[in-house]
């Protein structure tokens, strides 16, 4: 019988073989771009240096969690570790409402022609990558040349400019008021969609009840698009530590942090890029890059916990 | 319905409320704009707010004649068009062939992509590996490592399963190979997803300057985005000599302002266009969920 079985199989295998032949190719890849450097890791552990090449991966000595126990004794450890928390759960609790409120403002624009080029506006930072971003940020927060300052101290409001860019205390709030900028109109897009979705006689009836526009939007639209909030949620506190919604938390901190504000914008993955890259210490950057690693996990795993908690679903 | 003093007032909060968020997202590349086309001495004295107060090409004419952007402009261009259309590509198909209810070993298959998702070896790893594979410092690590985007990869499997079967039967009846089938039957119906994959991945190589970082060393491989970082570089390490001398860089701006313009042009030229099919290409994702 089972012979009979496997040979059936095989001919139906052979049926298919270009399909299989597709999910090959795609395996290939994965075997390549995703899985081998998962072996890599092992590297966090040892004494290696990139000059050994592959070989080295294997031959080089383990060294007793050497390169974990420096980081952890690193002077700033536990200055990186903070800002890359508070960066990643201000930044979502900030965008994710925006997103929602401009969604549910957007609704209420009766003319369509208005209503989509606002939206169409509305996005055109998302496509803008974190480089520009910055440049445009010099000329418009800038201290020496940005307008909002020259505005400032033309009106009279302040003496001297207010270093938005250079400054400790500010990084925080630039952070999630670029991320806010650059993100709201985009992540608006899926809440609009779901928000076409809802049922128009609902709003009908609710107006029949004497419901006025606040309170359609407060009982009829948001119960509507509740499902989407949470699936949306649930996905971007998984992604939170590489950025979620805003964006990618790493080109933030590279391109705005500088020598006055390190102590508020350095964040654990521009620290294994400085180490990897600038000062050639590979072995010692995958291990800063492996704490990063486990705490996302555990963060996901928290963050679904809770959504099930609260929800009743979660993404596993 | 009656409209009452109410429902007024939530129209102007409403409107004073988009109006100024739209204000703040399009006035500082409208300012960018204005700025490489002024005259850039005359742009540090400031005061030029809404229009150019010193007309002038010579920005751009300036930008233009250096060759190192003209080579970082065919990078990035070449990246961008044979990057785009290898993702989109390669994404469709595996996506398609994971779609299909008879593939054997459907289940184990698709369990891999997910859990690929989810796992990285970080960057040092990742750069071993291309160093193996020969493709650093070439060309093609723009493309290899991000031809197959596991993400659209799984949008596109609940994509491509709201497809009849019966199309698919009539096809094989007709003696149609699977690449076939792919070609003139799933593309051609699916072009609201492709379009979105086509554009995220279009930007993301336009963009894109890290992996040129990481990865390559020789100068002829630079893409726009680079250039831009290394000219922000340099004005950053001039802004500190600026108080002694008062005159270093001062049209640093202008090129500045140029080269921003320079790179946003090509996004702007093609998004509004394909506006609609991204709207929709968004909402397949998060409609099955």
């Amino acid at each position: 019988m089972k012979a009979v079985t496997l040979s059936n199989g095989w001919v139906r295998y052979r049926r298919q073989w270009q399909l299989q032949l597709f999910v090959f190719l795609g395996l290939v890849w994965l075997l390549l771009f995703s899985w081998a450097p998962l072996f890599g890791i092992v590297i966090a552990f040892k004494d290696y240096s990139i000059r050994t090449g592959v070989a080295g991966i294997f031959t080089s000595q383990f060294n007793n969690f050497k390169h974990f126990v420096t980081f952890f004794n690193y002077y700033n450890f536990a200055t990186l570790v903070r800002n890359t928390l508070i960066l990643s759960v201000t930044k979502l609790l900030a965008t994710f409402p925006a997103a929602i409120i401009f969604a549910l403002l957007l609704n209420e624009v009766r003319n369509k022609a208005a209503k989509s080029v606002m939206q169409t506006v509305s996005y055109l930072p998302h496509f803008i990558s974190w480089v520009l971003v910055y440049t445009i940020s010099l000329y418009i927060l800038g201290e020496q040349n940005g307008i909002i300052n020259e505005l400032l101290q033309k009106m009279g409001l302040i003496s001297t400019p207010i270093p938005f860019l250079s400054s400790d205390k500010m990084f925080y709030g630039l952070a999630i008021f670029l991320s806010l900028w650059k993100t709201t109109g985009w992540s608006a897009i899926i809440f609009l969609a779901s928000i076409t979705n809802v049922d128009p006689t609902l709003y009908e009836a609710a107006a029949v009840d004497g419901a006025g526009r606040m309170r359609r939007m407060w009982h009829v639209t948001l119960p509507g698009i509740l499902p989407a909030v949470v699936t949306v949620l649930v996905i971007n506190i998984g992604a939170m530590l590489g950025g979620g919604m805003g964006g990618s938390n790493f080109e933030l901190s590279y391109m705005f942090g500088n020598v006055t504000n390190c102590n508020t914008s350095s964040i654990i993955q521009t620290y294994s890029f400085t180490m990897g890259l600038s000062k050639g210490r590979f072995a010692f950057a995958t291990a800063v890059d492996l704490c990063q690693s486990v705490i996302s996990i555990l963060m996901v795993i928290s963050s679904n916990w809770a959504a099930k908690k609260i929800s009743g679903s979660g993404l596993f | 319905m009656r409209r009452t003093r109410g429902d007024l007032l939530i129209d102007i909060i409403v409107y004073v409320l988009l109006i100024i968020f739209c204000f703040m997202c399009v006035y500082p590349f409208w300012f960018i704009l204005v700025s490489s086309f002024n005259e850039g001495h005359d742009m540090m004295l400031g005061g030029v707010y809404w229009w150019p107060r010193k007309f002038t090409t010579d920005n751009y004419a300036t930008f233009f004649a250096q060759t190192s952007w003209i080579n970082a402009i065919k990078i990035s261009v070449s990246r961008t068009v044979i990057g785009a259309i290898a993702t989109s590509l390669f994404t469709c198909l595996v996506g398609y062939a994971l779609s299909r209810r008879k593939l054997m070993f459907g289940n184990t298959y698709r369990f891999l992509f997910v859990f690929s998702m989810y796992v990285s070896g970080g960057l040092i790893p990742f750069y071993v590996v291309l160093r193996l594979m020969g493709l650093l410092n070439t060309f093609w690590v723009y493309i290899f490592p991000t031809m197959l985007s596991l993400y659209f990869v799984l949008v596109g499997i609940n994509f491509f399963q709201s497809i009849p079967e019966s199309l698919y039967e009539a096809a094989e009846l007709d003696g149609a190979s699977e690449g076939c089938i792919f070609l003139r039957i799933v593309l051609p119906l699916s072009s609201a997803f492709v379009a979105t994959l086509a554009l995220f991945s279009a930007v993301g190589q336009w963009n894109s300057w890290l992996d040129s970082v990481y990865y390559v060393t020789d100068k002829q491989l630079r893409p726009m985005a680079y250039w831009m970082i290394s000219i922000i570089n340099r004005t950053q390490t001039n802004n500190s000599s600026q108080d002694l001398s008062g005159t270093v860089n001062l049209t640093t701006m202008a090129t500045q302002s140029t080269a921003v313009i320079v790179t946003i042009a090509p996004i702007l030229c093609v998004y509004p266009f394909l506006q609609k099919y991204f709207i929709k290409g968004m909402m397949i994702g998060s409609v099955k969920e």
